[in-house]
């Protein structure tokens, strides 16, 4: 049985035991949700400028958050290893738990554009560049939680590191503010955030209009961003194995 | 299931000469503490390798780099013929390991978790599901096939653990203190299954502190003291490297004092009163005998019992004990 199948077990079984569970996918929800509905209830007619920001922060938010208390959680219960000690690479851990991370943000972020789109009309004009903003942005944010999360002992250490890295990114990355409304200090900045390129991919997705001139840079950013990450996580996960 | 299990106390078959574990000049530092020492070992096909040592000895260490949890500083460790450092992931299909914690997903039940270790393990499905059962049968847990992990007593969980390691069949498994905390009949249960594991062919490498339990089950044991072994052999065999020292214990009609007891007898090497007994640790029984009647006519009192013993494992566990700690504090 090839270590990608195992991968896949790994996905079904965290599905099983922390993401299918109903306060998570209402939690994951419930947040962009309301704050869509306030975005929509305040101006009906503006609304399309800040969806991508927001469903780009509930990939952000979801998969960070969800795979670094998953792996934290199973690093204190002792159940991580159980997988260190399987005939399985850490890349196969990495793959396995980052998938089930990824289908969790992924298919929260999904429900919500499918569900603003029913509810408000909201625009879906490039349905493949929705679906690679939101494979590449859950790739690489969950790929960033496990890097964290392998690093740390306790969910609160985890969540503080990331926090660190979050909320800053919010401000500059397109999710409020687009980014030719940014002072011109902050584009610069603005382009090394991950969080930009998949806002402005979830743009094309939905409206057709970014800030970039062609779908291409952004997606081909995220394709980096999602590498990085995966190379900080597996070096991450390589050094947890032996210590 | 697997040829190759010896008897306790019979001789070797030809599958049971096979080495599965071999470690040589094996080291680990932590910082500045030295964990492993030049380790050397090695243990057939077919055993059950008693691993002792006092807390921190280097017991764990030694099992986390032999399942490739931890990486060596130096020497050599192969399991089954392979370099776990080389070729951890093939290592690892032929072993299974149960932790001093057991450490199973306590959500999930105790079925589904064996059928995820088949998973991990890569066995076909119906295989799979048809190994969970049995091992559920063997451990007598299939009336518990659908509890939750976490809804399970401790000896319970201890039992689903070990079944948990046997999944796979490995041909060796590790049981880092197998029966630590369990009640008096959930440990001789889990002692009966680790029997029928090793009949059934598995080698099985066991840490425990419970010396007795190592010399019911083990046919051979070493001895680990601050990270370098000081002991080999079977129970018998490291009992008698300190069977020059015994045990005479004495019940005398009055009241003595120690001091008395250790001016007649000169040659004594410790002395206590246990519940009414005096006990001494002695070379010469003879002499010792004599001079405790000499001293009983000499006092006037009336010798009520005296009794001689051999040391036990844990005498003997004890003695090189002390013996490496005085060599330890003695200077250069």
């Amino acid at each position: 049985m090839s270590q990608f199948v195992r991968a896949l077990f790994i996905s079904r079984k965290d599905m099983e035991s922390y993401y299918s569970k109903p306060p998570l996918v209402t939690w994951g929800l419930l947040f962009p949700a309301v704050l869509m509905l306030a975005v929509y209830v305040k101006d009906p007619s503006n609304y399309l400028g800040v969806a991508p920001g927001v469903i780009a922060m509930t990939l952000l938010f979801g998969n960070t958050s969800m795979a670094a208390i998953v792996v934290t959680f199973e690093k204190r219960s002792g159940t991580l290893q159980r997988l260190l000690l399987a005939p399985i690479s850490s890349r196969t851990i990495l793959l396995g738990k980052a998938c089930s991370a990824a289908l969790y943000g992924g298919a929260t972020s999904l429900v919500l554009t499918v569900g603003l789109s029913l509810l408000v009309g909201m625009p879906i004009v490039n349905p493949l560049l929705l679906v690679a903003a939101l494979i590449l942005g859950a790739g690489a944010f969950s790929l960033l939680g496990l890097a964290v999360s392998a690093s740390v002992r306790e969910v609160f250490e985890a969540m503080t590191l990331l926090n660190f890295f979050r909320f800053p990114i919010l401000f500059i990355s397109g999710v409020f503010i687009p980014v030719a409304h940014l002072p011109t200090w902050a584009k610069p900045v603005a382009m090394l955030s991950p969080l930009t390129h998949v806002v402005e991919l979830f743009r094309f997705g939905l409206s057709g209009q970014a800030y970039f001139a062609s779908p291409a840079i952004p997606a081909a950013t995220s394709v980096g961003f999602l590498v990085v990450s995966w190379i900080l996580a597996e070096q991450a996960f390589r050094r947890r194995a032996n210590q | 299931m697997r040829q190759g299990t010896q008897e306790k106390t019979g001789g070797e078959t030809a599958a049971s000469r096979d080495v599965v574990i071999q470690v040589q000049n094996l080291a680990k530092s932590y910082g500045a503490t030295r964990a492993l020492t030049n380790v050397s070992f090695s243990v057939r096909a077919g055993e059950i390798l008693a691993y002792l040592g006092p807390n921190g000895a280097g017991k764990t260490t030694t099992i986390n780099i032999l399942c490739g949890l931890l990486d060596r500083d130096a020497g050599q460790a192969r399991v089954c013929g392979l370099d776990i450092a080389e070729d951890p992931v093939r290592v690892k299909q032929q072993i299974g390991v149960v932790p001093e914690e057991s450490n199973l997903y306590p959500e999930l039940s105790c079925r589904r978790n064996l059928e995820y270790l088949g998973e991990l393990y890569g066995l076909p499905r119906t295989a799979r599901k048809e190994r969970a059962e049995s091992l559920l049968t063997l451990f007598d847990l299939s009336d518990k096939a659908a509890a939750p992990f976490r809804a399970l007593s401790r000896g319970l969980k201890r039992r689903l653990t070990v079944a948990a390691a046997l999944i796979h069949s490995p041909q060796v498994v590790f049981l880092d203190e197998p029966t630590a905390g369990l009640d008096v009949p959930s440990a001789r249960a889990l002692r009966s299954l680790i029997r029928t594991i090793n009949r059934d062919g598995a080698t099985v490498f066991l840490t425990t502190h419970n010396l007795a339990e190592a010399e019911a089950l083990s046919h051979r044991i070493l001895i680990l003291v601050r990270g370098r072994l000081v002991a080999e052999g079977t129970a018998v065999e490291i009992r008698r490297q300190v069977e020059k020292t015994r045990s005479l214990s004495v019940t005398l009609s009055a009241d003595v004092s120690e001091r008395m007891l250790r001016d007649a007898c000169p040659d004594v090497r410790s002395i206590s009163l246990v519940e009414g007994a005096w006990r001494l640790e002695v070379t010469d029984v003879h002499r010792a005998t004599a001079q405790l009647l000499s001293f009983a006519d000499e006092h006037g009192v009336r010798i009520l019992e005296l009794n001689t013993s051999t040391p036990s494992l844990e005498d003997a566990f004890m003695t090189i004990l002390e013996g490496d700690s005085g060599k330890e504090e003695a200077p250069p």
